[in-house]
């Protein structure tokens, strides 16, 4: 027998039900903060940022791609977990990243942009995502305030001193943390609507959602992070 | 797309609704932390029937579907005999998971998909979509019946003798099907859990449980316009490789 309650199919279905009802109350409440989300003012974005894509210099406002809603995904790269010279996508950051071709032709069908920000050369994106097999657009940040000013990348006087992360003051922060900042296209104008970090980020993946419902969980002992890596990297870490 | 007269505001009315609503995200989060926990508790049900399957490797055993991994997720994907195409909403499912596959083995657990067509049709349309992930056939089982993922015509009559929404219609013809023959098949998800050569039955979800094999949702959940879809006739989603895009 295993480790575990053992019961009938009746007994299975009265528990289950019973979750049931929780889980759509959970749902319900998911909508309630999506709507939530909506309402939110919107701030215009003032100040000109400039990134890099590898075909020359765009703005925030053509990121837009002729959509008029923009997702940027703050990617570590060069910096963040599992990183060294020949791995310098983060491994957390490249879970993420693993989840967003599936999901980018039903946005962009959608009116919505997909985009992935890092600080690093573009060159060097580049060559990280040929590794990764990875079709989505992910653009250099260097040289910009963006990734400071939307809150997941870190000065090193913020380093020293603390900062803001998540809407909260940290004492220490990293160079970068992770993170979703979220725009509108009104009458020409962009506007940042929405930004999440550390836990927020996770709603974005699916592999979770499926943890969630497997019946040893996420299943994380020691730490969660101990288990993921790269997408090509799983068969050598089992051998370790 | 008409833009909506929406609220303006400085940075710091944002942040202050924004804190608010943070409280409120922390707050679901660890509900479903919550939820994923009872879900862990249900009673685990041994699987007594004998369901086989048509795989690429040969006739398996629901046992063997595990592929030696402690962990098994089904996806019941609406692909039925006479569908010449699989369902578009639950091809956007899998556009989702199949990148996942590698990181859930790491974690011990099996994912791939199942229908009820046979196994050429799934794995040439599979071909068609490029997605890297086992697809098994459970024609010839009562593998979805057992499950309630197989319909029959009389449970069918008065869905059918109603008024059939638009997206119903919409995704029959797409799946190369009539209604009758598109909602014969629904989508499920079905989980597993072997423990010392047995096979239990842990966990079945269905309709708005099966979000979490929508990513996309996730993502519209914090765009400024959301999901866009009350009152749409025609649903937005079509396969990858269908969307006319600029």
């Amino acid at each position: 027998m295993p480790d575990h309650a053992v019961g009938t199919r009746d007994q299975w279905l009265s528990a289950r039900k019973e979750l049931l009802a929780a889980e759509k109350e959970h749902g319900r409440r998911g909508d309630e903060l999506a709507r939530r989300r909506r309402e939110l003012p919107w701030v215009p974005v003032e100040k000109e940022y400039s990134f890099e894509t590898g075909d020359g210099v765009t703005t925030l406002a053509e990121l837009f791609d002729g959509r008029s809603q923009l997702l940027v995904y703050h990617f570590m790269f060069g910096y963040g977990y599992r990183v060294d010279q020949e791995n310098p996508g983060c491994t957390g950051c490249s879970f993420v990243a693993d989840h967003f071709d599936g999901v980018r032709p039903h946005l962009n069908g959608h009116d919505v942009t997909l985009v992935v920000e890092s600080i690093a050369p573009v060159s060097q994106l580049r060559a990280y995502a040929a590794r990764m097999d990875w079709r989505f657009p992910w653009v250099s940040s260097l040289g910009s305030d963006f990734r400071y000013d939307f809150g997941a990348a870190f000065t090193e006087e913020e380093q020293r001193s603390g900062a803001e992360y998540n809407f909260r003051h940290e004492d220490t922060v990293e160079p970068q943390r992770e993170g979703m900042s979220v725009f509108v296209m009104n009458d020409g104008v962009v506007h940042h609507t929405y930004s999440t970090y550390a836990r927020g980020v996770e709603q974005l993946m699916g592999t979770f959602g499926f943890l969630d419902i497997a019946p040893l969980g996420r299943n994380e002992d020691p730490h969660p992070g101990a288990w993921w890596h790269r997408h090509d990297e799983y068969e050598e870490a089992a051998c370790r | 797309m008409s833009m909506t007269e929406h609220r303006i505001g400085t940075q710091d009315e944002w942040q202050a609704e924004r804190d608010a609503l943070l409280k409120e995200e922390k707050e679901l989060t660890r509900r479903n932390d919550e939820l994923a926990r009872k879900r862990r508790e249900l009673p685990w049900v041994q699987v007594e029937k004998n369901y086989t399957f048509d795989t690429e490797r040969g006739t398996k055993s629901l046992a063997e579907l595990f592929d030696g991994r402690s962990q098994l997720l089904v996806y019941h994907f609406m692909f039925g005999p006479p569908y010449t195409a699989g369902c578009p909403v639950c091809s956007s499912i899998a556009d989702t998971l199949a990148p996942q596959v590698v990181h859930l083995k790491a974690r011990d657990t099996t994912l791939l998909l199942s229908s009820r067509a046979p196994l050429e049709k799934l794995v040439a349309y599979r071909d068609r979509m490029g997605w890297d992930i086992d697809w098994v056939s459970s024609d010839g089982s009562d593998f979805n019946r057992d499950l309630g993922f197989l319909n029959t015509e009389e449970e069918l009559r008065p869905f059918l003798e109603g008024e059939i929404p638009p997206t119903v219609v919409q995704m029959a013809d797409a799946s190369g099907t009539d209604v009758a023959g598109y909602v014969t098949e629904g989508p499920g998800l079905s989980a597993y859990a072997v423990s010392n050569g047995t096979v239990y039955r842990t966990y079945v979800t269905t309709a708005r449980g099966l979000e979490l094999a929508m990513a996309y949702y996730g993502l519209l959940d914090r765009t400024a316009h959301g999901r866009q879809e009350e009152g749409e006739l025609e649903h937005w989603l079509r396969r990858h490789d269908e969307y006319e895009l600029p």
